[in-house]
């Protein structure tokens, strides 16, 4: 899938980042992965990550819904109703299990006071992100939502910690 | 949905690249600085690619954003690194007669880059002078103006500052047209990125002016 990247067995003890670009997702079962969403600002991240079978996904959605015209070859999880399933499907098969699964969310800000509608996207991604799951009995262990700064996230694959820095402050989740 | 001939493609990186060449002039003539306009690039692309041509999405920019409106619509951003928009805010301000706060404290690299409010007023007229010549240059194929909105200046990542206007242009297209131009200043290379963002039916209408039909 276009924009899907997944993780192979490096050279052991060396770290991998993997990035999520806006409307991608990462995922990776190998304990050295960091999985990286950078820059979001009314963009949502969502982490899942199992404690058991160490499976770790991060996707970076931009739109809580909507029309999507022509997504062949546009990003996969553009929309959060349209990509949502797609990114829980995904993290399946790489060997996570939905119940015991940890979901954690970053994002979701206010950036331009100028631009009309601006200020709502990032609070109306927010919301569909927690109702998407709760539709599908699944729900946020942690969160880091709405504000007016942009975040950078990360998911270690190792650990499940979820990082997420601003400009001016860093917060693990 | 956005889709271009290859004769479209190319007319609209011409007229953009023109309207680039003159935002570069005009920082110009307003800074007093030789301004060398690099790198001009118009395509097609996804957001994600956008991102890529402004830098990267974790780099922290001073970024200067203004709405287009009028017959063309759309977003323009100008990015230029902190320690960049600091000197070109001292260059205008120089000879306004007030005292620079910061013009010779030493940089605590703990705390988050902050301007103050006069370099943050002289860098919204960077951003107005600069998209305006942008935007007479296409004027000058429309039959009604164009306008850039009021100017707001934020220090945040370029990513995140970039998302929200991709997240409007992206609800009725997957592809956006996106033009951009590298302005390097002189000998100390500091490198601002200009990028245009028209919507997608704004595309159509300024092929329409100028003279392309479908």
């Amino acid at each position: 899938m276009i924009g899907t990247s997944q993780a192979e067995v490096g050279a052991p003890g060396l770290t991998q980042l993997l990035v999520a670009g806006i409307g991608e997702m990462v995922l990776s079962r190998d304990p050295r992965s960091i999985l990286v969403a950078y820059g979001l600002g009314s963009c949502v991240a969502l982490s899942a990550w199992d404690p058991i079978s160490g499976a770790g996904a991060l996707a970076h959605f931009m739109l809580p819904g909507g029309p999507v015209a022509g997504s062949v070859g546009g990003p996969p999880v553009k929309t959060i109703e349209g990509g949502l399933g797609i990114f829980l499907d995904a993290f399946v098969r790489q060997g996570g299990q939905l119940r015991r699964a940890q979901f954690k969310a970053a994002g979701g800000a206010a950036m331009l006071a100028l631009l009309s509608g601006g200020l709502e996207i990032g609070r109306r991604n927010g919301e569909a992100l927690i109702s998407g799951l709760e539709s599908r009995g699944l729900r946020l262990l942690a969160r880091d939502l709405g504000g007016g700064a942009g975040r950078t996230v990360q998911l270690e694959v190792g650990t499940g910690r979820l990082l997420v820095k601003s400009v001016s402050t860093v917060a693990t989740l | 949905m956005l889709t271009l001939s290859p004769v479209e493609e190319s007319i609209l990186q011409r007229t953009f690249a023109l309207g680039l060449m003159q935002a570069g002039l005009a920082l110009a003539g307003m800074t007093g600085q030789e301004i060398i306009v690099a790198s001009p690039d118009v395509r097609r692309c996804t957001p994600a690619e956008v991102i890529a041509m402004a830098g990267g999405a974790d780099r922290v920019v001073v970024g200067i954003y203004l709405g287009i409106t009028g017959s063309l619509s759309g977003h323009a951003l100008l990015m230029l690194p902190p320690d960049g928009a600091r000197d070109l805010a001292r260059i205008l301000l120089e000879g306004v007669g007030e005292e620079m706060p910061d013009a010779d404290e030493p940089v605590d690299p703990t705390r988050p880059f902050e301007l103050d409010p006069l370099s943050m007023s002289a860098l919204m007229e960077v951003g107005n002078v600069t998209i305006s010549a942008f935007l007479n240059e296409l004027g000058m194929h429309l039959h009604e103006p164009v306008m850039p909105t009021v100017p707001q200046v934020v220090v945040e990542m370029a990513g995140a500052i970039l998302d929200t206007v991709l997240v409007d242009l992206s609800m009725d297209s997957d592809q956006v047209l996106a033009a951009r131009a590298v302005f390097i200043r002189g000998y100390n290379a500091i490198e601002g990125a200009l990028l245009i963002l028209p919507r997608a039916e704004s595309v159509a209408t300024l092929l329409s002016a100028l003279g392309v039909n479908g």
